[in-house]
């Protein structure tokens, strides 16, 4: 009942329970700890692969790889569930008594996957490209340095914005099924389809494909579309921060509404 | 204080909570009674800004719950002992709740012991049991050491240690003068912990009074005399009837009185010089008070 002090809460308050409560659960250990081991897992494989290979390939090339095809999902089930667990056990009514202001919320989630994802992917870029390069041992095409600090810093951007993407449309959906299929259909099939509909130029505009991008030195082809990109790396990271912040939008609109 | 003003909630064509008017004074144990289905939760997580009232409002301390800086240093509530996440243990749990609000952590522990869970600290509360989580909810109501506390059904599921241990907690806090809010189904623990009740019914307020008045208000207090013979007894009852009262049978051998005092029936049985084996003021219990009133604001009701 003494309230004298009158620090902490608001925003912060809300960034640093969001930090506790991130930490606490199992799912974010073993999202890192999947995602690690497939980045690895990629590294190898495609190393030894590249001494038999007619099809030679920098480590960053690599690492991107490994990234986009494997790693990429273990961060879409790690956003995907610091949102939609809320809603599997009710947990976001205790969370909203805390925190009522329900855009702090939505924020707050965000501050704590930025530089946690972001993080993440750099290191990752750097364990991958590091692992495939060793593996290789000579074989493949050398990284330039431009290519691999592209690569490294596109990753974490690529992650961080990626995960923002996925609390976005958690929020508006609730459920993790919803998230994750939405997520992964806007991802991949989505750009194919478009494409096959005689719009190949929009492609690069879809998240994933400028999640590449932006990991893909000026001027190279992306590996994923087998094309260059009409644009500089760092505008793919624009683009997904452009999809992230829509969906947090729509996200924070459908939670400021709702009943919990 | 909790201040309702004119607090109504729809969903769709339904009306849950319909144009709630009242005070929740502090210094006191308020209940909240009605039937299943009548508007109780609802009107709680109005209360905390969980759900959007239609129209009115709902005001805690002059302010909405949105507008706390703070809302968990002026509010504790236990709404569902479910609402966590089940992976996280107790202590973490309670570690982000504490960081949200600026609240020491050190309070965690000290909360832990009150509600006797320091040693399951650790645990993972999806392992708690019912009982364990409720002492969890209210572990978490009393964190922010607040001012105004919102229990709903704080006695599901404990074991009656349990229920007496969170009605002597409910009588420290008034004492304390805080607010206490509580909702139950349990009229008999109501009794013994509320001192002020408010009643509501398909969402509209039945009654706001204190319990002796709300108990002597919605009932009637009868007489019970057991006279064992029979000829006797017929004869009080030909009596007490050309006094104007009604009589029925209870058990064998007795008259249960309505309309007349104790007194009045001592002394009616003195003059006609009868053999009684008990003469007994019945008083009316919270529980018959309520059932006449919500008798035709049952939501949910088995129809005869």
């Amino acid at each position: 009942m003494t309230t004298t002090e009158v620090r902490g809460g608001g925003l912060s308050g809300a960034v640093a329970a969001e930090w506790t409560k991130f930490w606490s659960v199992r799912a974010t250990w073993w999202c890192l700890i999947a995602g690690t081991a497939l980045m690895l897992f990629y590294g190898t494989l495609s190393g030894i692969a590249q001494r038999f290979d007619d099809d030679p390939q920098a480590a960053n090339t690599i690492a991107l790889g490994g990234g986009f095809y494997l790693t990429q999902f273990a961060v879409i089930a790690l956003a995907t569930l610091f949102v939609t667990s809320e809603y599997a056990g009710g947990g976001i009514r205790s969370t909203l008594l805390w925190t009522p202001v329900r855009e702090r919320v939505v924020l707050s989630k965000a501050a704590i996957l930025l530089p946690v994802l972001f993080a993440y992917g750099v290191v990752l870029s750097c364990a991958g490209m590091a692992l495939s390069g060793a593996v290789m041992a000579g074989h493949g095409l050398p990284t330039t340095l431009e290519g691999g600090f592209t690569t490294t810093f596109g990753m974490g951007g690529y992650f961080a914005l990626l995960g923002l993407l996925c609390t976005g449309i958690g929020w508006a959906l609730r459920s993790a099924a919803g998230t994750l299929v939405t997520v992964i259909v806007l991802l991949v099939p989505l750009p194919l389809i478009v494409a096959s509909l005689g719009l190949p130029e929009l492609v690069s505009y879809f998240p994933g494909i400028a999640g590449v991008n932006a990991m893909v030195e000026a001027g190279q082809l992306n590996p994923i579309t087998q094309a260059a990109a009409p644009y500089a790396p760092w505008v793919g990271l624009l683009i997904c921060a452009a999809w992230a912040a829509a969906a947090l939008v729509t996200g924070a609109a459908v939670l400021r509404r709702r009943d919990a | 204080m909790i201040t309702l003003r004119g607090l109504t909630k729809r969903y769709g064509e339904k009306t849950v909570v319909d144009g709630l008017t009242c005070d929740i004074a502090s210094g006191q144990v308020t209940g909240f009674l009605g039937p299943n289905g009548a508007g109780k939760s609802t009107t709680m997580r109005m209360t905390v800004g969980l759900d959007h009232p239609q129209e009115g409002e709902v005001l805690v301390g002059g302010r909405r719950y949105a507008e706390l800086r703070h809302p968990l240093r002026e509010v504790g509530a236990l709404l569902d002992a479910k609402a966590l996440h089940p992976g996280r243990s107790a202590g973490k749990h309670l570690t982000a709740m504490a960081r949200s609000n600026g609240i020491a952590t050190s309070r965690v522990e000290e909360v832990l012991a009150t509600v006797g869970l320091s040693d399951v600290a650790g645990k993972r509360a999806g392992q708690f049991s019912l009982g364990m989580g409720q002492r969890l909810g209210i572990a978490g109501a009393l964190l922010g050491d607040p001012g105004t506390l919102m229990f709903d059904e704080p006695v599901n599921g404990l074991d009656p240690d349990g229920v007496r241990w969170v009605r002597q907690l409910m009588r420290s806090l008034a004492a304390e003068g805080r607010t206490v809010f509580v909702s139950s189904h349990l009229m008999s623990e109501m009794q013994l912990t509320a001192d002020h009740l408010i009643v509501i019914g398909k969402g509209k307020l039945l009654a706001d009074a204190p319990v002796a008045e709300f108990i002597a208000g919605n009932s009637r207090t009868t007489v019970s005399v057991r006279v064992p013979a029979e000829g006797e007894r017929s004869k009080l009852d030909a009596r007490l009837r050309a006094e104007g009262a009604s009589t029925h049978p209870g058990d064998p051998d007795e008259l249960v009185v309505d309309g007349l005092d104790v007194t009045r029936v001592g002394d009616l049985v003195h003059e006609l010089g009868i053999r009684v084996h008990r003469l007994a003021e019945r008083t009316a219990s919270l529980e018959q008070a309520y059932m006449e009133l919500t008798a035709s604001s049952v939501e949910y009701g088995v129809s005869a």
